[in-house]
């Protein structure tokens, strides 16, 4: 007895040693050494430019141990700047890797350090946070691994075999181009998705009045995202397989949304997906047919193989189910699961012009969604509300009389058919993670805003430049209120810190870093302010941060960041960003003459020349320029000041007005003031005064969809002047016009647009 | 004649550049089969499938700087059509027309078998060995009866009855002697009322009736999982206005409530009343 006790003894020593020595030893440095250059790629048959990272895309994926010291050297090889963004990592602010916010951006030619100590596990990203380049190959997988002796360590979950999956999608047209061409309403992505919903369209599906009633709302077309994609990516594949697993096999998806602007459903060929983790945090397992993973958010699930000598199909489809990219699972014949059945886009818009107030603000009509319970889009998906029934009403499937749900169901995915799809409600965390009972609470709510035919968003209704950063104290509790009113969904992503979603589990509400939120949802985050610094608070989706949808919180009396030598600097820099001016252009070479515009413009100003020059001096020439503020949440409203010049020779001929005003074109050039409205139907009211008195007022609407590619529209005003036209879209920069103008005459041309 | 002979392979060539060619195998029936394989697999000038129906042979004939065949094998199984590298989506497969439905190589599901590696350890095998077998002689009764539950709640009838002509052969299949004592005694009083519902579930044509001796037979498989237990948590779930306001029951491996007494007319009618693990 008394020997074995003493033996028990000895073990206990030699054990308590191993341990401590072990975490001596695991404290230690885990260098990484990333050279950003230049390359050229190929994804869809066209050699392109992209960005690589030690010669690959997605980037290496960085592997730590909880306890570990990350060293990360960044060799900036390019022409331009760069930065690297630790994506839902706790780490000091200035390795957090915001450009002109953290740290000053990273020069070509020089390398930049970061280091910091890795305090948690779980799978996260890390991406370029400078311009655009995170389109172009700069995102991979940052894994933190758990300690072996962890507390939290889950038998069957966190021994499996591990996958980092990176899903993005690659375009062929340079980012800044797509930026610009967001801002311009250019519909030249709907068309290649053929999600243009032009007026024949609609009329083939029986749709004509919806169409009608969503024109009469002001709305252009709707979809659920704004870019068209050449391929979609996993891991920097189309398609590719994991043939080292085989029948029976429990295999752990590390998944992380690298896109810039697209969301993924996520669905298996073997069954059920189990959702183990999300944004790095551990939740209860949960079992789904299938998910969708908003941008930049991280989910680990598991996938089991259920039969040998099979690989079995893991699809991640873009939400516009336009395309998508395979992962085969398994060794030997390929088991592929059905295609996601593609969108029916009128039912979407019947729904919107049902929730669209007049005034542009949304209706909920009293369902008070949130956590993507509720999904407006159920309507257009056929695999849950069925397929397009073009002539006919359907029946809609009656719910048994009086019973209680029914009416609030009607959006309800998971209530609809016999497909369970995770919601943020079914995340439940494995630990407790109530917040610091006794710190002060700061309440603060934000309106999420947007405008999409100008490509404005915003937080009310201000964008990033527009504010001042939000003043927290450190220990302080704060909770957040967040209202979609926009019409598209956001990711919404916290720098630094995690966050509570409230989502009705209590003490055991999941913690993440990214919240997706849906138009018209209303969700509570909160999170205990404990690290100081400069945290970007942002919609994730690239080309609506670039719009300036953010806030940025800062800590009351900081000490300074020695990365930011010069602070109002860089905040000039940073505000440059979503204030920065978009050009558009075009111009029609027809046979009776030129007819073109340009425009720069940017959030709240619009600098535009309209211009139509005659080959002769019967036919005239004439060009008008506008300078005007946009005013209002919907941008409706544009007052602006003007000139106008034109010469004509008309031998002398005087014209007159509908007023009785006389004007002679002959030789004119006059200053002016007035307004532009967006009237319902989206025609363009403009009323406009000139120095000398004269009164002008002009209806003008351009670009009624008649067909996918076919254009129409008119102009017409009171000096009696008027125009139709028609515009036929052969290429992205290039229709085919004809034109009936009051000043000159008929003609056929081609018009080149930028 | 010859010349138009030449000028027709000409322009049949002519459709696709750097045409290079390929047989592979597609499992198929019919003519109509035919059909749908060469139209799923066909674009215009970078691919063609010509399929013949007596072989199970086609030839595919592609552009190799555009497509491969894995592509166009992808988008013939996508159509519900078995090659060797690709097998079509189950859903496809079955709302193939039925003269379509070929015969399709089954998949062997893997077993799980817990833990075999650990023979040379003789004390924790006999662990293992007890603690697995309570339900393994059960685990297909089980599994079937979910399946029929499933079924159920897509309101089908001919396919209820399927799944419940497999419940019958998996009731029967069971070997008594095989099982626990505990479990035995239970199995010993709901066998009968099991295979009776199972049996009127397989003929009935009616979903109604399918629907009304599915409550029995839930109630009986409830009291032996209750016992003999099943790998992972079941849900015992119950729905009031079931059974013309009786109120009726089921098990069901979600939590998520998918009523398999009204299916889509109120799927979600309903909650979770226990929880067994």
């Amino acid at each position: 007895m008394e020997k074995q006790k003493n033996i028990s003894k000895i073990v206990t020593l030699i054990v308590i040693m191993v341990l401590s020595a072990q975490t001596l030893f695991s404290q230690k440095i885990v260098r990484y050494d990333l050279y950003v250059r230049d390359t050229i790629v190929n994804y869809s048959g066209k050699e392109k430019r992209a960005i690589a990272v030690n010669g690959q895309i997605p980037m290496p994926t960085l592997t730590f141990t909880e306890g570990d010291i990350a060293e990360i050297y960044v060799h900036n090889e390019l022409k331009e700047t760069t930065s690297l963004h630790w994506h839902g990592l706790f780490l000091p602010n200035k390795e957090d890797g915001v450009p002109n916010l953290t740290q000053m951006p990273i020069q070509p030619g020089t390398t930049h350090k970061y280091t910091f100590p890795i305090i948690q596990n779980g799978t996260h990203w890390y991406h370029s946070h400078s311009g655009l380049q995170e389109q172009i190959g700069m995102y991979g997988m940052f894994i933190m691994n758990k300690k072996e002796d962890d507390l939290t360590f889950r038998k069957g979950i966190d021994d499996l075999p591990t996958i980092p999956v990176i899903l993005s999608e690659w375009t062929d047209l340079k980012p800044e181009n797509v930026h610009r061409m967001l801002h311009n309403a250019s519909d030249w992505f709907a068309i290649k998705k053929g999600s243009t919903q032009s007026y024949s369209e609609a009329i083939k599906q029986g749709h004509f009045k919806t169409k009608l009633g969503n024109e009469w709302k002001r709305m252009n077309a709707m979809d659920v995202s704004d870019v068209y994609y050449e391929k979609f990516l996993i891991n920097g594949k189309n398609e590719s397989q994991l043939a080292q697993f085989k029948g029976g096999d429990k295999v752990r998806l590390r998944i992380a949304n690298g896109g810039a602007s697209s969301y993924f459903w996520l669905t298996y060929a073997g069954g059920k997906i189990t959702v183990v983790a999300s944004d790095g945090n551990d939740v209860a397992p949960v079992e789904v047919d299938r998910l969708l993973i908003s941008v930049s958010e991280t989910y680990d699930v598991i996938v089991t193989i259920p039969a040998d000598n099979t690989s079995y199909e893991f699809l991640a489809t873009a939400e516009d189910r336009t395309k998508s990219a395979s992962l085969y699972i398994g060794n030997g014949i390929k088991q592929l699961i059905s295609p996601l059945p593609k969108l029916k886009y009128f039912e979407g818009m019947k729904m919107m012009n049902d929730m669209m107030k007049m005034n542009g603000e949304l209706d909920d009509m009293g369902m008070s969604m949130s956590l993507n319970q509720m999904d407006m889009n159920v309507v257009m998906y056929p695999e849950i509300t069925g397929e397009a029934d073009n002539k006919e009403k359907k029946t809609e499937p009656k719910a048994a009389n009086g019973h209680e749900h029914s009416n609030h169901n009607k959006y309800d995915a998971n209530a609809l058919a016999n497909i369970t799809t995770l919601n943020y409600a079914m995340l439940k965390a494995t630990e407790k993670t109530t917040l610091p009972k006794d710190a002060p609470v700061k309440e603060l709510r934000f309106e999420l805003t947007g405008n999409m035919n100008r490509y404005v968003w915003s937080m009310d209704n201000k964008v990033i430049s527009e504010t001042d950063k939000i003043l927290i104290k450190k220990g302080e509790n704060v909770r957040i209120t967040l209202y979609n009113g926009s019409m598209m969904r956001h990711p919404m992503h916290l720098h630094g810190h995690d966050f509570r979603i409230i989502n009705g589990q209590g003490d055991y509400a999941p913690l993440k870093n990214v919240m997706d939120i849906m138009p018209m949802e209303t969700n509570v985050i909160e999170f205990n302010a404990n690290v100081e610094g400069d945290w970007f608070f942002h919609c994730h989706i690239l080309y609506h941060m670039m719009a300036g949808m953010g806030r940025i919180f800062t800590y009351e009396n900081q000490e300074p960041n020695p990365l930011i030598p010069n602070p109002k600097l860089a905040q000039r820099k940073l505000y440059a960003d979503d204030s920065a001016f978009h050009i558009m252009a075009e111009n029609d070479f027809a046979t009776n003459g030129n007819d073109g515009m340009a425009m720069i413009q940017n959030t709240r100003w619009s600098l535009g020349a309209e211009w139509r020059l005659g080959y002769n001096d019967m036919h005239g020439y004439e060009a008008e320029f506008h300078l005007g503020r946009y005013i209002g949440k919907m941008q409706w409203f544009m007052p602006f000041i003007g000139f106008d010049w034109r010469y004509r020779d008309m031998e002398g001929e005087i014209e007159k007005n509908i007023f009785g005003q006389k004007n002679t074109k002959d030789h004119r050039a006059v200053l002016s003031a007035g307004f532009a409205y967006t009237l319902p139907m989206l025609v363009q009211f403009q009323a406009e005064v000139f120095q000398d008195g004269n009164l002008r007022l002009q209806l003008m609407r351009e670009d009624i969809p008649v067909s996918n590619r076919l254009r129409m529209g008119f102009m017409v005003n009171t000096d009696t002047e008027y125009m139709l036209e028609a515009r036929y879209i052969l290429k992205r920069n290039l229709s085919l016009r004809t034109h009936y103008d009051s000043d000159m005459g008929f003609g056929v041309g081609l018009n080149l647009n930028y | 004649m010859v010349a138009t002979f030449v000028l027709l392979s000409i322009t049949i060539n002519a459709q696709i550049n750097n045409a290079t060619t390929e047989t592979v195998t597609i499992y198929g029936n019919c003519g109509m089969c035919e059909a749908k394989i060469e139209k799923a697999g066909n674009i215009k000038k970078v691919a063609q499938v010509d399929w013949n129906q007596e072989t199970q042979m086609a030839t595919l004939t592609y552009d190799a700087a555009k497509t491969n065949p894995d592509e166009i094998l992808k988008r013939i199984a996508l159509a519900g059509y078995d090659s060797d590298q690709f097998l079509a989506p189950d859903d496809v497969y079955s709302k193939l027309p039925g003269c379509c439905q070929y015969d399709r190589v089954a998949k062997i599901p893997v077993k799980e078998v817990a833990m075999e590696d650990h023979s040379n350890h003789a004390n924790h095998q006999d662990m293992k060995v007890i603690a697995t077998s309570k339900n393994t002689e059960l685990q297909t009764v089980f599994d079937t009866y979910f399946l029929l539950k499933d079924v159920l709640i897509t309101s089908d009838a001919s396919a209820t009855s399927t799944a419940a002509e497999k419940l019958v052969t998996a009731l029967n299949n069971v070997k008594m002697d095989k099982l626990e004592m505990d479990v035995h005694m239970v199995w010993m009083k709901v066998f009968n009322q099991l295979k009776t519902d199972a049996t009127q579930i397989a003929t009935a044509k009616d979903i109604k009736k399918q629907r009304h001796h599915f409550v029995t037979l839930s109630n009986e498989m409830y009291s032996l999982m209750k016992v003999a237990k099943y790998d992972t948590t079941v849900y015992y779930q119950h729905c009031p206005m079931a059974n013309d306001g009786k109120g009726a029951n089921w098990l069901s491996k979600e939590n998520e409530v998918k009523n398999p007494y009204y299916g889509s007319r109120m799927l979600t009618c309903g909650k979770t009343v226990e929880t067994l693990k």
